[in-house]
């Protein structure tokens, strides 16, 4: 790999590692160091990527409320304010409807 | 959802699967470059460039995945608070129903309260009138005998003949009401104008007669009026009793 590709890569890494703890980029760079370094860590290496590629898949089926999309779960979320909004108004309006004055006790 | 449009979780599984095929083939090439020692200078980059692209997506769709569990546990609270809201507003129904029931009962009421306050005015009558009617009726002894009654008094602590027969049951029953005129039941007797059936034998004519009679043979009556019960019979057994004793008591 050239120079100029692992600076690439390694400033990418960088600025993800600022941001996101998501990334696969650290990984895969420890991969082509331990390359370059004719290290015998590298199936280590590749074995961890694998694992971590197999948990976040894991992680992603078990995340809740992403089965739709951003714009569509936005719309039902919409939908549920506005009907819970309707109902307060309703019951808002009904609980002061026709309301009897008690005389009180002289 | 839009049409085509793809889910978060869709897109995350692709863009993982892009990664690790991209990763396997930039490792690959990275090993293949190095064991036959021929650069390939370009071709890895583009991987590279390939692999940070999709990297960032991913973390861009993780982050959105985050978001929308944040909204989706909104989502949630707020079908709760739906639910709830479903809840208050089937009870409140519940109740304006009941209140509907019990509005409708008080409104029929008073509606026949007022009709019969209508008839009640439409027939009104005096109290003095009133008054003068319980006069006439307690004047012949005929709801309550008179304090000083004993036995032998002509004067009957009940309806007498005449009363009976010109009452709703006497019309009912189509009686003629001119067969006796006699107010009291010792002025008809004495006038012989009873037929012989319809002469009662009193516990006072029996003690006077036959003397005194055992309890048990008080209800030994010549008349037995229509409607005789065992309750009537009880009571004329015990004023035949009272009445005996009361004759013992005079001996």
């Amino acid at each position: 790999m050239s120079e100029d590709s692992q600076l690439k890569m390694a400033s990418a890494v960088a600025v993800v590692e600022e941001t996101e703890d998501y990334s696969f980029l650290p990984l895969i760079h420890d991969i082509i160091k331990c390359m370059d370094k004719e290290n015998q860590d590298v199936h280590q290496e590749l074995n961890r990527l694998r694992a971590r590629i197999q948990e976040a898949r894991e992680q992603i089926s078990a995340m809740p409320g992403i089965d739709a999309s951003p714009s569509a779960q936005q719309q039902r979320l919409q939908t549920l304010r506005d009907q819970v909004r309707t109902k307060n108004q309703l019951l808002h309006k009904y609980k002061g409807l026709c309301m009897f004055d008690i005389p009180k006790p002289s | 959802m839009a049409a085509g449009e793809r889910s978060t979780k869709e897109k995350l599984l692709s863009a993982l699967s892009d990664m690790e095929v991209l990763s396997r083939e930039l490792i690959e090439m990275l090993a293949l470059s190095r064991t036959q020692k021929l650069p390939q200078p370009g071709e890895d980059t583009q991987v590279l460039e390939l692999l940070v692209q999709r990297d960032k997506e991913f973390q861009e769709l993780m982050q959105t995945a985050v978001e929308q569990g944040r909204i989706h546990q909104e989502m949630q609270q707020l079908e709760k608070e739906a639910e709830k809201r479903d809840s208050d507003i089937q009870l409140l129904q519940k109740q304006l129903k009941e209140a509907e029931h019990i509005l409708a009962t008080a409104v029929y009421q008073a509606k026949e309260k007022l009709k019969s306050i209508e008839k009640a005015r439409k027939g009104s009558i005096s109290s003095e009138e009133i008054i003068k009617y319980a006069h006439r009726i307690s004047a012949s002894n005929a709801v309550c005998a008179p304090l000083n009654w004993v036995p032998g008094d002509p004067r009957r602590p009940y309806p007498t003949d005449l009363e009976m027969r010109s009452g709703m049951l006497g019309h009912m029953s189509n009686l003629p009401t001119n067969g006796v005129n006699g107010h009291l039941p010792g002025d008809a007797l004495a006038a012989g104008r009873l037929p012989d059936v319809l002469t009662p034998q009193y516990p006072w004519q029996s003690d006077v007669s036959m003397g005194m009679l055992p309890p048990h043979h008080g209800n030994d009556f010549g008349l037995e009026p229509p409607g005789h019960n065992k309750e009537n019979e009880d009571d004329v057994e015990a004023m035949s009793t009272d009445s005996s004793s009361s004759s013992s008591d005079s001996d």
